[in-house]
Order: structure tokens, then sequence, then C-alpha cells
């Protein structure tokens, strides 16, 4: 494994156009996932972290569009050499778009029985995503379905190779899901709220088999959660998502022990703890405001406890805390500087 | 109390603090085929389910999806019938009655006594209805208060749980999931009830408003003198709000404690594999132990395996276990552990691992 | 996303608390609003039945109105401009006899000229048999002038004018049969829903029976078993009756299903647990959480009631002359050769299909705007 990067979302903006108005899903975000790294994207619920995520398959349904931005993919190439396509830019049902989906990136999803259809038997459908992707003759395809449900620890893979979802319990779903991923041998496996409808149990194997899976394939995971429990089993690097911005990003030690921005502080205090004493917890005040009716300035400042009289104006750049940790908010930022460079224009 | 576990068949309970007893509960839904829905089978949702809470405190009923936790709950409020056994209920002026025996009518008292904190605040509130109508209309049809009351009492109310009190003209769908919640609490202590049963109340939530909401619910437990009965399948959730902890799997209840004594010596091999399943939110904890990792799928509730449930997945089992469904029984040298496990002395289990 | 509620602009605070005040009545009909077809629908569906109701006043003739000389005159155009000045007119009929068939070959005579107006003086008539009138919407100035504009049928009575009474009928046969068929549905599907087991069992095997009759056999026989010496009334009245009787169950199901999926919501639960009685359950927490699909699947099931009680007619098994209907008016058109002389006598048929198009856009309008909570 090495610091390459697989993939890197430059200033990608997804606006929804409803009858009600804009809603801006993603506000400008920059991301980068390194080769068979775990990168977690976390937020709460309307944050964008599964809009972002959609986009780098570019599936974004309208209203939604990728207003702009870009979605750069390194791809290597069989002669050792390494080539840059930008996905933002491809037509949505293209075959260049469609070749990537599904095999290069794959992605699942929260609940396995919506996104595993029920009229096919699950061996079919992982079957026919390897038939769309390679050369192989159905026989192979079938013993390769085998070998991945078997990998994933499904038990008794040759008999669950025909039956119909539904007849497998949740856990059993995501791992036909992930296999079904697998089949393509991503670079890059992306996962929305993989194990939030999945009891602790099950949350707690099918992670591990994640874990392992990205080491045997060396892929790089984009992992979106609510749950920072789960951030800090699994991520290398952590982005915190807030109202279509990311307003820190750091490894995941970081994020825990050392936070800078006031959210991802507030959001660490506000999650019970299994500690030896029953501490108050301390909760972000307010919520989370409409989409339609967005702060102005920074977009958290209506519920940031550190915020400054600018905070409601000035929207907060990237500041470098150092190399590897990023942070979008004005307490960190040269305000002076920053005046001095507005001051001409 | 020996192995006779905590079953008992006079109509007072065992000790003048419980608020609540439940003893030998069953509740088993009829699985039906065909038009002429012939019974083929029962699932056993809640399986001689028994344990107790005082005045005052705070239960937690923890397990994974389809344990029977929310069953339990539901039978307590009088949702469901149950099939078989005791939920003693100490009425304020002292008395002590069966809820399992009261039928329609009967019930009618005890609707304001305890109440329900229901987990999905956008099914929970009838969209057609003020919030007005929705807090009050168990005042209505109870004839608790007179309109004007009402009205006093709903603004009181409101303001407590943290909303404008002006706002109980709108419906629900002006408000988001956290607001919603705070009416669901607020309709639940319209009666001044005794014990509240929050069935996953925060499990639909942010993580930002579910600290707000756990907050609010300890605040109200204070003022409003409550006890009680947190359904939750979150153990840090549980830590953190409950006193008290009751462990079930597949419809049964296989461990009691403390709070803190389930968490650091847990006595059940079920609950040492859950606790050791729980993501802990500092990455420097990661690697310390390996993870007890448990093999299988949970038992069918319709045909549990014989012995103890949990034996085809324990990695302790031992012959005994696939014959002999072990009691839930007091552990010796201990107060209040209960334990449902054949080998409760002799195993060491693994605690949670503890932040901070 | 969070759940919004559509229908309603998002801009400005002030609007803001008009919606989260907002019954679901007036969130329905923000949302039914946008719906433009629908709310072109329902203007015509409205239109339709003032017509109906005042059918007296908008018919410049009683529809049993005939003059012999003018057999199968064809349709007239209203011209409004006469000398550069408003002034509508019709122009006058002349005919010719084939010299072979000895059939009147009309045509429309340039020279006479009928001045026609709105709010005529004419043919006396009775408002519902009770008040007395003579004044019509629009007729000719003198009252004894020809006045065709959907053309004449084969005794001379006015087209126009039988359309507009026929749609008394042809609309409220389609009302009384969908009132009966939506007790029906109501109560079956709703004891169904609610009770379940033994009764919801019976309910869904007689709904499958019904369901599985074929209905144009099932008509020809029941309309065969009305003794011929009824009264066009009594016919009329069979007829609803025979149609809701059939027509019942598939709004029976709808109920059920909605009491099914409502027993198992959470703000039922929580209304039980408040000790709430069965009656109280019904009318205040189920029934109008649905109330307005139903309003809604009621609009869309008229059309059918219309088409059937038409289609019937034509087929001669349902209302007979002297009763005037869409579907009697229709009968007439039964052999080619009287469309290929005389297609005006198609003009009933027209107002059929653009009353039917109404209320089925009405209707799609009414169910989108049904649920104004559904998340977007």
């Amino acid at each position: 494994m090495s610091d390459e990067t697989l993939v890197e979302v430059q200033d990608l903006k997804i606006h929804f156009f409803t009858d009600e108005g804009v809603v801006r899903a993603v506000d400008g975000v920059n991301l980068t996932v390194q080769r068979g790294k775990t990168l977690s994207l976390v937020g709460e619920s309307g944050c964008g972290k599964s809009v972002a995520c959609r986009a780098l398959l570019h599936i974004v349904h309208p209203p939604g569009r990728i207003v702009s931005g870009k979605i750069l993919y390194h791809r290597r190439l069989d002669n050792g050499l390494s080539e840059t396509v930008d996905i933002a830019d491809m037509d949505p049902k293209g075959r260049e778009i469609r070749d990537i989906r599904g095999k290069e990136i794959a992605m699942i999803f929260q609940e396995p029985m919506t996104s595993l259809s029920p009229m096919y038997t699950v061996g079919s459908q992982i079957m026919e995503n390897i038939l769309l992707h390679t050369n192989m003759s159905k026989k192979e395809a079938r013993a390769l379905t085998i070998e991945l449900l078997a990998k994933v620890g499904i038990p008794k893979p040759e008999r669950l190779v025909d039956e119909y979802p539904f007849r497998l319990s949740g856990g059993m779903r995501q791992r036909a899901m992930i296999a079904m991923a697998l089949s393509g041998r991503p670079n890059l496996l992306i996962a929305d709220e993989p194990t939030t409808a999945l009891d602790v149990t099950t949350q707690a194997n099918i992670l591990d088999l994640m874990l392992e899976l990205q080491k045997q394939y060396d892929m790089a995971l984009l992992f979106i959660t609510h749950d920072l429990g789960v951030v800090a089993e699994i991520a290398d690097e952590v982005a915190v998502m807030y109202l279509g911005r990311i307003v820190e990003k750091a490894d995941v030690d970081t994020i825990f022990n050392a936070p800078m921005h006031p959210y991802t502080q507030a959001l660490l205090r506000s999650i019970p703890k299994i500690a030896m004493k029953r501490e108050e917890l301390d909760p972000i005040k307010g919520m989370v405001p409409s989409p339609y009716r967005r702060p102005g300035g920074c977009p958290f400042h209506p519920r940031c406890t550190k915020a400054l009289p600018e905070c409601s104006t000035i929207v907060p750049a990237i500041t470098k805390l150092n190399e590897n940790h990023l942070v979008e908010c004005l307490l960190y930022e040269d305000l002076a500087t920053r005046k001095a460079m507005e001051r001409p224009s | 109390m020996t192995e006779q576990s905590l079953s008992y068949s006079s109509p007072q309970m065992q000790d003048e603090s419980f608020l609540l007893e439940v003893n030998n509960l069953k509740m088993y839904f009829p699985i039906t085929r065909g038009i002429f829905a012939r019974v083929k089978g029962y699932t056993k949702a809640a399986d001689d389910v028994s344990f107790f809470i005082r005045k005052g405190e705070t239960v937690g009923l923890v397990g994974e999806s389809g344990c029977g936790k929310t069953t339990v709950g539901r039978c307590i409020v009088r949702a469901y019938t149950p099939t078989a056994g005791e939920i003693l209920y100490r009425r304020a002026d002292g008395a002590v009655v069966d809820l399992a025996k009261l039928q329609g009518e009967e019930l009618r008292p005890y609707r304001k006594d305890i109440r329900v904190i229901f987990q999905d605040p956008y099914s929970s509130l009838n969209p057609r209805m003020t919030v007005f109508d929705i807090i009050t209309e168990v005042l209505k049809v109870n004839k608790l208060a007179q309109p004007e009351e009402m009205r006093e009492s709903v603004e009181y109310l409101l303001k407590r749980v943290g909303m404008r009190p002006e706002y109980m003209q709108r419906y629900p769908h002006a408000f988001s999931g956290g607001e919603r919640q705070r009416i669901v609490i607020a309709r639940a202590l319209i009666t001044n009830p005794r014990l509240v049963v929050c069935d996953e109340a925060v499990s639909a939530l942010d993580v930002s408003i579910r600290a707000q909401i756990l907050n609010l619910l300890e605040e109200l437990q204070a003022d409003f003198d409550l006890t009680y009965l947190f359904i939750s399948h979150d153990l840090s959730v549980i830590r953190h709000i409950c006193d008290r902890v009751v462990v079930m799997y597949v419809g049964k209840v296989v461990e009691i404690a403390e709070g803190l004594d389930l968490y650091i010596s847990p006595k059940h091999p079920y609950t040492e594999a859950l606790m050791s399943s729980v993501p802990i939110s500092n990455p420097r904890l990661r690697a310390r132990g390996s993870r007890i990792r448990l093999p299988g799928e949970v038992a069918d509730p319709s045909n549990p395996p014989p012995g103890c449930y949990f034996h085809p997945r324990c990695l302790y089992a031992q012959p005994i276990c696939a014959k002999e469904s072990p009691p839930l029984r007091l552990l010796d040298g201990t107060r209040s552990h209960y334990v449902a496990c054949h080998f409760a002395e002799e195993l060491s289990l693994r605690g949670a691992t503890m932040e901070e | 996303m969070s759940k919004s509620v559509t229908g309603a602009p998002r801009y400005a605070e002030s609007e803001h608390v008009e919606i989260e005040i907002a019954s679901q009545w007036r969130l329905m009909w923000w949302k039914f609003k946008r719906h433009r077809m629908a709310v072109v629908g329902g203007i015509i569906v409205l239109i339709y039945y003032l017509v109906a109701l005042f059918a007296e006043f908008f018919a410049p003739v009683h529809f049993t109105t005939y003059k012999e000389e003018y057999v199968y005159a064809p349709p007239q155009t209203i011209h409004l401009f006469r000398n550069g000045k408003f002034d509508p007119y019709v122009f006058g009929y002349r005919f010719e006899r084939d010299p072979a068939s000895f059939k009147k070959i009309w045509y429309i005579d340039e020279s006479v000229i009928i001045p026609i107006g709105l709010f005529q003086r004419g043919e006396p008539y009775k408002l519902w048999g009770i008040i007395p009138g003579n004044i019509h919407l629009i007729g000719p100035r003198n009252p004894e002038d020809p006045f065709y504009l959907m053309g004449a049928d084969k005794s001379g009575r006015d087209i126009f004018s039988r359309i507009i009474y026929s749609s008394r009928v042809s609309l409220t046969v389609g009302l009384v049969g969908v009132a009966i068929s939506l007790f029906l549905g109501i109560l079956l599907g709703g004891l169904s829903g609610l009770l379940g087991g033994a009764v919801d069992n019976i309910i869904q095997r007689l709904t499958e029976i019904l369901i599985s009759i074929p209905t144009l056999p099932l008509w020809l026989a029941l309309a065969a078993a009305v003794p011929l010496d009824w009264s066009p009334l009594q016919v009329y009245f069979m007829i609803t009756i025979i149609l809701s009787l059939i027509g019942w169950t598939g709004l029976g199901r709808v109920v059920r299903s909605k009491f099914l999926a409502l027993r198992e919501e959470e703000f039922i639960l929580a209304a039980t647990l408040d000790g709430v009685p069965l009656g109280r359950m019904i009318f205040r927490h189920m029934i109008p959480s649905f109330l307005s699909h139903i309003i809604a699947s009621v609009t869309l099931s008229i059309p059918g009631m219309i088409l059937g009680e038409t289609a019937l007619s034509y087929l001669g098994l349902g209302l007979r002359p002297p009763v005037v209907s869409w579907g009697v008016m229709l009968q007439e058109t039964q052999k080619v050769a009287v469309i290929a002389n005389y297609p005006w006598l198609l003009f009933p048929a027209l107002a059929v299909i653009v009353v039917v198009l109404a209320l089925n856009f009405l209707g799609d309008g009414l169910r989108d705007a049904a649920d104004p909570y559904q998340a977007k």
C-alpha cells in the first residue's frame, strides 16, 4: 500500500432544484481518497454525505444536478502507466461511467433488501455483474460467485447461490451485497451506512469482514456513517460534513483526540460513552436548519458556542493546520490576512 | 430467593420499593397459514420474562432486534394481552394490581399512570391533528381535565420540553424529528404518569438531537418523579441513562444487573459478546484485546433450539446447555445480579472496553 | 433530506407560519392548485353539473319539443357580427328532395338570417317542475325560428337541448351509483379491515366472487329481469343499484387496506393507549387519514359509472325513451348509415368524452393531493 491518490473531489457542488427553492445539498466539497485506505465521511442526516458519495458513481437523481466541480479518478492502466478521468464530466448514462460503476468503483447501501431485486436469486444478480464486466463464461461466473459468497462468510454458498434475497437475514443480505460489490474487483468500495440497519453483533462481524477484504483486495473504502463509534473502529481518515460542506478533515486519531472545529468537538461531546462514570451529555444547541433556510456565513454559526461576530457573514476558507489536518473555521483563519486580501477586490 | 427465580403467585410484590414486577410473562403470537387461518405454531416473542422496576429508577431493557424487548414493553402498557404471567403494578395508594389480568375498561385508570414514548416521531404523531389535539386526546377521552385547564397544562408542558407554547396550534409536519419527539414526550407526560416506557425513544434521532432528548428525559425524571423502562438496542445509551439493565435474547431474560456491574463483569456469555461488539468512539482503544465475534445467526423465536437458546452460538457451551434451559437465578454472593447460565459462577467473562 | 411539505412555497418567514398551521385540507388545496389539468378538469365538471342543475334554463327548448319539418336538420354555426356590428345570428335552412329516395337534402340558406341572443324569452318551462319561467340562456329572437346548434334528430328535436337534459340523468346515475358503492365499500371494507378474522374472510371471498363475474352478461341478465312494464324511472333506479352492487368491491378493498395499514401505525397505537374508544378511534383518528383518498377514488369511479350507463343504454339494456340520457341518444347511431348521413347525432358522445376526461383529470389531481405529508 502506498500513499497514492485514487479519487480527488474538487469543489464539488450538487444542487437540488425543487419547487420550493434550490437546496445546496453539496456545496463545495473537496475530498481525497487514497488507494487502499479508508476514508470515513461522517455527519448528521441531511448533511449531504450520501449525495456527495453517489456523485462518485455519477448517480445524482433529478431534481439534483452536479452544478460544478471535478471528480478526478486516477486509474492504473495495464501497461503500468496511469490516466486520470473526470467522472463529473461524463455522461451519466454513457458507456464510460457504466464501465466504472460496479467494476472499478462499487457501492453498498444501508438497506440491502432494497438494493437486491426480490425477483432474482442472489447468485444470478452477482453473476450478472460479473458477466457484464468480464468475458467469463456462465459456468466460470457461477464458480466465482460461489467463491465470493464463501469469501464474505456466507455458509453453504453453493446452496445459497440459488436462494432469493428474502430468505436471507439482514446480515447475510449485506454480505451478499458485499460479494456483489467485490465481483468487479473494485479499487474503491463506497459503503453508505452499511451497518446502520443491523444489530450490534452483526455490525461488528460485517465491519471485520470489510476491513479484512479491504486488505485482501487492496481497495479503498469510502465509508459513510453517522455513527462515530463505527468511524473510530474502521477509518484511517475522517471528513466531518455539515450542511453540504466538509468542516474538518484529519486522520482518525486527530479527529477523536484533538478535534479543532467546534462542530466536531461538540459532536464528540454529545455522544454517550460506555465509561465508569455516567456523565451528563453536552448536546449541540438548536437543530440542523431546514435545507431551504441555510444560514449565511459559516453554516454552523447559529449553533456554535465559539462563534465570532464575523461568523455570520464570512464563509470560512479551508485552513491547513498541518499537512493532514484541514479545518473550515474562522477561529483558525488569520482574519487580518483575509481582510487584507479582500480589500483590493 | 433460589432456583425458583422471581415467580410469585400472590398479588403482592416482593419488595415495598417495587413499582412494577413482571413475573413469568409469556407472549406467544400464533403463526397462521392458509385461507382458514389454521394455527401452525407460535412465535414466542416473550418467554418467561421476569424482572422488576423500583420506584424512581431507570431500568434498561436491551437486546438485538427480535429479542422481544418491544413486546415486553407493549405487554406492560397493555397494547397486547399477555398469554400468561403477571404484571404487578403498585398504585399510588399502595394497592397492587395485576395488569395482565385486567380487560377493557378495567385498564382505563392505569392508562394514565403508565405512558409510552415511541421510537419513530414521524409515525407516532397523527399528521391530521394539531399538537394541542394530539397532546390532550388522553385528557379528553378520560375526562381528566376541563378545556381551560388543558390549555394551561399544554402550555406549561410544551415549555417544559423546550417548545414554544404557541406551537400548540400547529400540525406535526411543521416540526423536525427532534421537535416531534418533544411533542411525543409532552403527550406522555400530560397525565402525570408514574411509569414511562421509552421504546427506542432516541434511536431514530441524530447524534446532536439525541443528546438533547436524553438530557431532557433525565431532567424530567427528576422534576416529575418518573420511573423509566428504557428499551433500546444501543448499549452506550443504556449505559448512560440506566440504573439497572435487563438483557434479553430470543424472548428470554439472560441477565439482570446494576448498570456498571453489568458492563464491568457480565456473567452471561451473550452479554459478553454484546459488550464486545459495541464500537468504541476512540480509535486508540481499537486494538485492545481481540473482540468476541458470535458465529451463526440469532435463533428463530418460533423454532428455538433446545436447552439454552444461546448455546449454538456460545463459545463456552457444554453438553448440558443443549439439554437444559437454565433458569434466571440470583448469582451467588451478589444482591441483585441475576443470570440465566449454567456456568455463570465458573466463567470469567470480559466486560466492555471502558472509555476514560 | 428532511420530510418536506409539498405544495407550498418555502421562501418567506410569514409564509412559513402559514404552512405550519395549515390543516390537511389547506395543504391539499395548495398541492391541488399546482396540478393545472386537474383544476381545468374541476372547472369543466363544475360547469357540467351547473348545466344539469339548470337544464331548463340552459337548453333552448324542452327535450320533447319537435318540429317535423326539420327532421335531421344539420347544425347551424353562430355568426357574431353583422354589418360590422355585434349582432349574433344563424342562417336558416332550405331543402331539396332527393329524386330517388325522397329524402330531404338540407342546405344552409344564407339568405335567411335568424337573429339570436342571450337570455331570450322562449318556450315556457317549470324549473325542477316547480318554478315557472321562459327565459333561456340562448335562443332565436323569434321563438318560432328554427335553432339547431347541434342539428336535429329523426323527429326534428334539438340535439343540443337533448344533450343538456340528458346530462341530468347521465351525470346523476353516476352519483347515485357511486354513493351506494361508497356506502357499501366503506361499510364492508371497514368491517373487513377492522374486525378481521372470519368476517374479513367472508367479505374478501364475496369480493373475489363479485369481481370474477363477467359484467356484461350480468348486466344482460339483470336488465332482462327488469319487468317490461316498469316505468323508465324504476328502470333507471334499478340500473343504479345494479351498477353499484358490482362497483363497491374496488373501494371496499381500498378501505380495507387502509384500515389494515392504520392498525399498524404508531399513532393509532398511541391513541389506543390513550384509551380512545372504538367509535372515536374510527371517526376521529382513522377515517380522516384516508378520507381524502376516498374522495379521490370516488371521483375516479364516477366516469366508470357514466360510461356504464351509456354503454348499457346504447345496447338497449338500460334506459329507454322517453327518458333521455347520452346513452339513449346514442342508441340512434347504431346504424352506420345514420352516422354517415347525420354525423351530428354523435355529439352526445363528445359530451361523454369531455366529462369523463375532466373527471379523470380532477380525480388524478385529487389523488396526488390526497396525501400532502409524503416525504419528497
